[in-house]
């Protein structure tokens, strides 16, 4: 298999809420069309870093950043970025399924119609795409008008990454998306997750270790706002290099 | 402790009781074909059944590890080598067994010359220690120990190799002791086996404790040279 194209890169980045030292000289490299899973302990730095790659944590009051975040070769922070612009590239899915209070079909158009699309076919049709691509058409196709809230949890975190595909990005950042769900709903995000990076670039948080296991090519282990080990998948969950690797997956931390 | 570590404690102990099981069985075994001890040797055929109970025991738990706990890294380097480890002492307990059955044959002492020919004590000497130090490895985690135990096999594959002739040689010139050279022989094949079986076994315990794989080393090492020649 020829090498995949890096697409998204970390370069000595540091990142500060105010006096504590979030992230600490972070140096990564993600392939493009792959998934890569952050994992470690809670306030280990992950959902920060994550963020990062869509600038969401620009909202924080004292949060400031250090080092560089490169999508395709680009810095995200440097001044002339637009940052709705970047989110066009890089959406998001949370971990509790937040559809708006709307039908279900104005959840999936909800980006392309601030885009200023109002074309009827056009939404239409990227509806339909987004929704098949995020495996719920067959699932909602006859009630595309109901409320989004009608779903179940499984259903609306599908609709949440309909949503977020319907603007067409390059990359999906995932945080813990499948933790409030039940199994089954679960097992499909999982399999969507597996579909979905024939065509994106995929980041995820997850707590469930052997969730990384299943759907990640890679993984990154983070601690106390460091990146310890960044790994292929296989060999991170069967020879980690570094002990603490070792202590946290096999749920000895601490 | 936690829940887990007790369990994969439970599992260590579980497999070293079926280790000093199996080591008692080989010792048993040269006791009696010295002392050409046919009871004794009964007694080792029949204790097999409790190796065996061993292997069962220990293969469930190893699978109710694995749906309950699923382990990773380490841990679930340890559970597959247990699992090996286990299927490979079963079968020293099948081979101390089998040169029981070879004691119970032959009925009478060995001839000593032949003993002394073949080096069949010192196979069996060295064999019982390989067995032993295996053990050891594993209760210590010590990789440099099992690292010697692979490179101790060579002793018993060079007697085993001369053996052929030795045995051959001594049923020419002594035509009336054919059943007896034959079944001295047969446990020396059965030894070699003891040797290959411990030598899996230290190369389980390398992969468990440095995540390296060195069985089928000497396979390539050979191929290499194939290819060179």
């Amino acid at each position: 298999m020829s090498k995949k194209n890096d697409k998204l890169e970390a370069l000595d980045l540091n990142a500060y809420y105010g006096d504590f030292h979030a992230l600490k000289g972070i140096n990564i490299v993600m392939e493009e069309k792959a998934v890569t899973a952050f994992i470690g302990p809670s306030g280990c730095g992950k959902s920060t870093f994550l963020r990062t790659f869509n600038r969401m944590n620009d909202y924080i009051d004292g949060f400031r950043v250090d080092g560089q975040i490169l999508l395709d070769g680009r810095d995200i922070y440097q001044k002339d970025v637009r940052v709705d612009e970047l989110r066009k590239e890089v959406g998001m899915v949370f971990q509790k399924p937040n559809p708006f209070p709307k039908s279900i079909f104005e959840n999936v158009v909800y980006g392309l119609k601030i885009q200023g699309i109002k074309k009827k076919s056009v939404l239409e049709e990227a509806a339909e795409q987004s929704l098949r691509h995020a495996a719920l058409w067959e699932e909602v196709k006859d009630k595309l008008d109901k409320s989004a809230l009608a779903l179940s949890g499984g259903q609306q975190q599908r609709l949440c990454i309909a949503r977020a595909l319907a603007i067409s990005p390059s990359v999906l950042l995932m945080d813990e998306p499948a933790s409030a769900l039940d199994p089954i709903s679960t097992a499909k995000i999982e399999e969507l997750i597996y579909d979905l990076k024939n065509d994106y670039t995929i980041v995820i948080v997850t707590h469930n270790m052997q969730q990384a296991g299943r759907v990640s090519d890679h993984t990154a282990f983070f601690y106390m706002g460091e990146l310890v080990e960044y790994n292929k998948t296989k060999t991170m969950f069967t020879s980690p290099k570094e002990e603490r690797t070792q202590n946290y997956i096999t749920g000895r931390f601490g | 402790m936690a829940q887990f570590d007790t369990e994969l404690k439970r599992l260590k102990t579980k497999l070293l009781e079926m280790w000093d099981l199996v080591e008692y069985q080989l010792q048993a075994g040269r006791e009696a074909m010295l002392n050409a001890d046919v009871e004794l040797a009964k007694l080792v055929i029949k204790r097999d059944r409790k190796v065996n109970q061993f292997d069962i025991k220990i293969d469930r738990m190893c699978e109710n590890f694995f749906a309950l706990f699923t382990p990773v890294a380490v841990d679930l380097r340890l559970v597959l080598a247990v699992l090996k480890i286990n299927s490979n002492l079963e079968r020293l307990g099948d081979t101390a067994e089998g040169i029981a059955r070879f004691v119970k044959k032959m009925g009478s002492p060995a001839n000593p010359e032949l003993l002394e020919l073949t080096n069949v004590v010192q196979m069996y000497d060295e064999a019982l220690k390989m067995l032993a130090d295996s053990r050891t490895a594993f209760q210590n985690n010590d990789t440099a120990l099992a690292k010697a135990i692979i490179k101790s096999d060579k002793t018993l594959n060079k007697i085993y190799r001369k053996s052929d002739a030795i045995v051959t040689k001594f049923m020419a010139e002594n035509p009336d002791r054919i059943t007896e050279a034959l079944a001295i022989l047969s446990i020396i094949k059965k030894l070699e086996r003891v040797g290959d079986q411990v030598t899996n076994i230290a190369e389980e315990i390398i992969f468990y404790r440095d995540a390296k794989v060195v069985k089928h080393k000497s396979d390539k090492k050979k191929k290499k040279k194939e290819d060179e020649d």
